[in-house]
């Protein structure tokens, strides 16, 4: 079968390491298949940039399906490309025309320093998780688990935030560049499931003010995060986190 | 030689794990922190790890390479976890589930420790539930179970298609706050390349920071392994790309025992490859088989053709033709050799010709277009996203992708390697599965492991041999460092003037595997293989391409140190597999298969666990460690 | 509990103060509006002088309703200056390309993007107002007779100001400004308050636009209205 081929443009961003200064460079890729991954695209690049002896354009990724959060990168000025609920590891070449010129940046905060080009440290999660994003249970004998009910709507909802996957796309679209979509997904799935319910005080109040001190931005209620997220997460988790944050500065405890 | 010691506890299998418990040496409370402990690795295995010996006071160190703990490839897992809750009343009980998975297993693992790891499935269950674990649920408020891999009983538990990852996420969680309790110091980015003993005893290890490029020195008293399988040195596989053997494979070359390298995975229902750039594999669930039928073009002519052109008496639903009893709904190894041979007989599908049909037509026509949907929307949805074609217009496309890795380094019943001090668990280790594993009961071995076996035995051993510190000053420190800083001056001296890239080399490694020591093996094809990875090693080691320097973040660097050592465990796997004269599980060697070409065990030579020493000459020594069966009897699979 | 001062200066608190003083302002100026109306009346401003000299009966609480009002638009102001500046600092290198909206569920629009801009420019408005038409009451304004009373002339201060083409233009102007701040700010609030609920979310937002709408016409209408027709 006879495979029709495309030809892009990329300015991607380089940047040696967290102190360099970074600027574009500009590359053509040729002869892609259409149904090539965007990540494999780059690999394709890459390869021809390493035999060329130069050094290839870094970015981490790892389950290359969606699920693991490694990859991200911003895609002519949308989060992960230009297609909902996808990461940029499902995102494939023929959502591009021929010829198309696509300016890659990395994530761009101020919690998430460049490590090199388009890889960036997103550390500053673990620690708002660190704070408080957990039940403490210890391991050991527990109750039967189907002691706990919970009702199916309930669950579901629950799941639905705790999807995430930690991408840091929320961040990287929002014009403020805050972390509550994440930050509020965890509280909520949290705050909705009975196991989660005893703490809820200590948890909003830790995570809240982590995310604060990690020096994320203010949420201006925009919601270009939820249409970034790959895992197409509400903003109603952030509407949630308020009001636990709310109930958290009005309990006695 | 060293006799195999399992260290099975004797008495009736019901009773061996709280016997052992029972005699274990336990660690002062007021002690535990003083002792050190490395967990390489957060998967399921070593999140849950490392928060259950944080919480018990251990001072735990936990070690992954990438950028945070809960991208570990555990993540990726779909399809659910096993458990004998027996709450849909269908019959499963402890007995039952040991049952299936030693005869999953072909017959090739330890009863023991199949054993245990049915008792302590529900407390996995209760633990992951109280952690806040989404798992699906009725409307009623009881936890959901579905019926997964064939099995007879609906044993399995799952939240969604994403099982996996609510798993880890609930044991990375436990974990992060063994963080912030200060118990367990988190280093991610960090990729472990050597083991350090100290008289023979595992007492530290050498990792490379993989954003400076710095070699960095951590002793403990004890280093638990959970770094995952080695399906990675096919190349293309349904494991994440930074999957690697690395770890294990360094501990194997300083003593510790490899075993049964040569049993692989391969699952049926893969979205098969599109072209040379492809990277990696996907993965869709074998639920799919419940309703699918599978076929190829009886004529070749007809490949090429858009499958509605092709009539259906021109089609050949082989698997219901081979296997009228089991149909599209047998065992993974044996929809995966079909496919095989169809593709190798020229009736392969799809741009490559490697690929089969999995048509939903007669379903949808049956159930209707909304029952389908209802069941497989998610599936049909990525494999759409993914193929850009319609699953409920045109049959799918499917190929087998090598998917998990049953053998691993080799443990004891207490699942210490050969190495005294050196723990490895989860997939990473051999202990369970014997020659195939069963859909669903990967994520309940990583988390019987790190919740309820490591956490003790770590402790019993601590106890037991009564460690004394070291520090990363002692000599073998400084040795183990220079091994490593020499490996990687080596690689990159060459990498300045080789021609080939690492992807290059490691795509040819990826098709020896696949050709020679994939679905279906024969001694020549394996004899062979032997002799091609052996010639692409010293490509490799003479003519690699390494862009970059070797003193900050160089993904080529990381993979080339991967591929090295995928170029030697690959010739491993290539002679375990010539060694074994017998088809079983996921290891099929064509001069051993019935008169209806199916899998010929040959218990009476070859009940055993190979376990490998490794040998710097390249001439490795089996070891064996027979396996007893004294509660099951064994049988013949068989699906016709 | 969460002491208050951490708490009101939190990611999530200072939220809550944006849009508490933020309903209070958008009421005031309902009212504000509301009372305006009258400078429709076309009886050469004797309903509307009616209606400002009913502010003089109220006595000294009016100072203190002023001050209220006045403290209220201080702390908006305060906390959206420093969020605005912390959001700034939250992203110190900006994007080549910047951030192209990917639709669906999201409101990134001109209004929701610069909330601090037309903030600024309603403060920057507020001064020169409370100038032009509540200090300018006191020292510049004739008087009038009310039932008998002397009352302040407003409506005269009014019509000359609107009969020059430049306050009509920065009235008009600030207005646009304005209808911006509201038509995100409406729903905002809610949000901000986490009373939202996301079925409503859709249909809140689209009645933030009416209300932004309806608030900004009937404001601007007046200079207008003055202008081209009393
Ligand atoms: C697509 C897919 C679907 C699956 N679905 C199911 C399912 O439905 N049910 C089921 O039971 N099983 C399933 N499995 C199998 C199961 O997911 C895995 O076997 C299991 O998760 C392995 O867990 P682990 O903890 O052993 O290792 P992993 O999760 O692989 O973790 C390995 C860890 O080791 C670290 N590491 C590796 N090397 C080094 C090194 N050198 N230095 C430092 N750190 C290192 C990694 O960073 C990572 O943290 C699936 C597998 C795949 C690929
Ligand atoms: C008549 C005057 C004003 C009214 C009616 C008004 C109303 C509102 C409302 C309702 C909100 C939404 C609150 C929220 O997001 O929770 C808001 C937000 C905001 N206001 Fe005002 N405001 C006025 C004046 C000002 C002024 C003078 C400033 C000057 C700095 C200002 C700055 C802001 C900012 C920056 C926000 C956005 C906060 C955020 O999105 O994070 N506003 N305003
Ligand atoms: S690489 Fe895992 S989400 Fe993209």
């Amino acid at each position: 079968m006879a495979q029709q081929t495309m030809t892009v443009h990329l300015k991607v961003w380089r940047q040696s390491g967290s102190d360099s200064q970074g600027r574009f460079e500009q590359y053509t890729a040729e002869d892609l298949n259409p149904h090539m991954s965007f990540l494999e695209m780059l690999d394709v690049v890459n390869e021809d940039l390493i035999h060329a002896g130069e050094d290839p354009i870094a970015f981490d990724s790892d389950c290359r399906e969606g699920i693991c959060g490694t990859c991200g990168f911003v895609i002519n000025g949308q989060a992960h490309g230009s297609e909902r609920g996808t990461t940029v590891c499902q995102l494939h070449m023929r959502s591009f025309n021929d010829g198309d010129t696509i300016v890659i940046e990395p994530w761009r905060a101020r919690s998430f320093p460049v490590i090199k080009d388009l890889v960036v440290d997103r550390d500053a999660f673990d620690r708002i998780i660190s704070a408080g994003g957990y039940v403490s249970v210890g391991t050991g004998p527990k109750p039967d688990a189907n002691s706990i009910k919970i009702g199916k709507d309930v669950s579901d909802k629950a799941f639905d935030s705790a999807a995430c996957i930690g991408c840091g796309a929320c961040v990287a679209a929002c014009p403020n560049a805050s972390a509550s979509l994440f930050t509020g997904a965890k509280i909520t799935q949290l705050a909705l499931l009975p196991q989660g319910k005893p703490e809820r005080t200590r948890r909003v109040q830790r995570m809240v003010h982590q995310m604060e001190d990690e020096g994320f931005g203010n949420c201006s209620n925009i919601g270009e995060c939820e249409a970034v997220c790959p895992k197409e997460i509400s903003i109603d988790n952030i509407a949630k986190m308020k009001r636990e944050y709310l109930r958290a500065m009005l309990s006695d405890t | 030689m060293t006799k195999l010691d399992a260290r099975m506890p004797d008495g009736p299998l019901q009773q061996k794990w709280e016997q052992r418990l029972e005699e274990m040496k336990l660690v002062a409370p007021n002690n535990k922190k003083k002792h050190d402990v490395i967990v390489v690795g957060t998967g399921l295995a070593g999140a849950s790890a490392a928060a259950t010996m944080g919480e018990l006071g251990y001072s735990v160190k936990a070690f992954c390479i990438q950028d945070s703990p809960r991208r570990a490839h555990s993540i990726a897992a779909q399809g659910g976890i096993n458990a004998t809750k027996n709450y849909p009343n269908d019959g499963d009980s402890i007995w039952r589930l040991f049952y299936d998975t030693i005869k999953g297993g072909d017959f090739r693992s330890r009863e023991g420790n199949v054993y245990r790891l049915a008792q302590v499935s529900n407390h996995i269950i209760d633990q992951a539930v109280a952690q806040g674990v989404p798992f699906a649920r009725e409307y009623g408020g009881d936890l959901a179970n579905r019926s997964f891999g064939g099995a007879q009983v609906s044993r399995t538990f799952y939240a969604r298609g994403q099982t996996g990852q609510q798993l880890l996420l609930g044991a990375f969680q436990a974990m992060m706050r063994q963080v912030d309790r200060g118990k367990v110091k988190m280093y991610p980015r960090r990729e472990m390349l050597d083991l350090v003993l100290v008289d023979g005893v595992a007492r530290g290890i050498i990792t490379r920071n993989l954003v400076t490029g710095e070699m960095e020195r951590h002793a403990a008293d004890a280093v638990v392994l959970c770094t995952g399988g080695y399906g990675r040195t096919y190349f293309l596989s349904t494991n994440a790309f930074n999957s690697n053997a690395t770890a294990a494979w360094r501990c194997h070359k300083r003593g510790a025992y490899f075993a049964n390298p040569c049993y692989v995975q391969i699952h049926p229902t893969c979205i098969p490859q599109s072209g040379d750039y492809q990277s990696k594999l996907t993965l869709m669930s074998e639920s799919l088989r419940n309703d699918g039928r599978v076929w190829v073009p009886k004529d070749e002519a007809d490949v090429d053709k858009p499958p509605h052109q092709i009539p259906e008496s021109e089609r050949d639903y082989y698997l219901e033709r081979k296997y009228p009893a089991f149909g599209n709904l047998v065992p993974r190894d044996v929809a995966s050799r079909n496919a095989k041979y169809m593709c190798d007989k020229g009736l392969g599908v799809g741009a490559t010709g490697r690929a089969v049909y999995l048509d939903f037509r007669d379903a949808i026509e049956e159930q209707g277009r909304d029952v389908i949907e209802d069941k497989y929307g998610n599936l049909f949805h990525m494999y759409h996203k993914i193929t850009d074609e319609d699953p409920y217009e045109v049959p799918m496309r499917i190929y087998p992708a090598v998917h998990y890795t049953m053998g691993g380094l080799w443990v004891d019943y207490e699942l210490m390697s050969t190495i005294p001090g050196l723990f490895v668990a989860g997939e990473a280790n051999f202990s369970d599965h014997g020659a195939n594993r069963l859909g669903a009961s990967a994520l309940m071995q990583g988390l019987a492991d790190g919740y309820f076996v490591i956490p003790f035995t770590v402790g019993n051993f601590i106890a037991e041999y009564d460690v004394q510190k070291v520090s990363t000053d002692h000599k073998a420190f400084d040795a183990t460092e220079d091994d490593v800083q020499d490996q990687i001056e080596r690689m990159m001296s060459i990498g300045k003037e080789g021609s080939r890239t690492v992807i290059e080399i490691y795509r040819d490694l990826g098709k020896i595997m696949y050709d020679q020591v994939g679905m279906s093996r024969t001694k020549e094809g394996l004899e062979q293989a032997r002799e091609e990875i052996v010639g692409l090693r010293e490509e490799f080691w003479n003519d690699v391409k390494i862009p970059g320097r070797a003193d900050g973040y160089n993904k080529m660097l990381e993979l080339a140190g991967r591929l090295a050592d995928f170029l030697e465990l690959s010739e491993l796997m290539a002679i375990d597999a010539s060694e074994r004269d017998e088809s079983c599980g996921g290891h099929f060697r064509e001069e051993y298969q019935t008169d209806e070409g199916e899998a010929l065990r040959r218990d009476d030579e070859f009940c055993y666990v190979a376990a490998w020493e490794y040998d710097e000459d390249g001439d490795p020594k089996m070891h064996k460690e027979e396996l007893e069966f004294e509660n099951v009897e064994l049988s013949t699979r068989s699906y016709k | 509990m969460i002491p208050l001062k951490r708490a009101l200066s939190s990611p999530v608190g200072r939220k809550f103060v944006m849009s508490i003083s933020g309903i209070a302002l958008v009421l005031f100026v309902i009212v504000h509006l509301l009372g305006n109306l009258t400078l429709y009346v076309p009886d050469g401003g004797e309903t509307f002088n009616r209606y400002a000299a009913g502010f003089d009966a109220i006595g000294p609480a009016l100072y203190v309703i002023e001050l209220g009002l006045l403290a209220v638009i201080v702390i908006h102001i305060g906390w959206g200056i420093t969020t605005a500046l912390k959001n700034r600092k939250a992203r110190p290198d900006d994007y080549a390309v910047s951030v192209n909206s990917k639709g669906g569920p999201s409101n990134l629009s001109l209004a929701s993007k610069n909330m601090i801009v037309t903030g600024v420019a309603l403060g920057i408005f507020l001064v020169v107002h409370i100038w032009h038409f509540r200090i300018r009451k006191i020292y510049v304004a004739d008087n009038t007779e009310i039932d008998g009373q002397q009352h302040a002339d407003l409506y005269a201060l009014v019509h000359t100001a609107f009969s020059d083409p430049f306050w009509v233009a920065f009235y008009v102007g600030a207005m646009v400004f304005f209808g911006f701040h509201l038509r995100h700010g409406f729903w905002s609030t809610l949000q901000s308050l986490g009373a939202m609920k996301p079925e409503w979310s859709k249909g809140i937002y689209a009645l933030g636009f009416l209300v932004a709408v309806v608030l900004t016409v009937g404001f601007m209408g007046i200079p207008l209205y003055i202008y081209f027709l009393a």
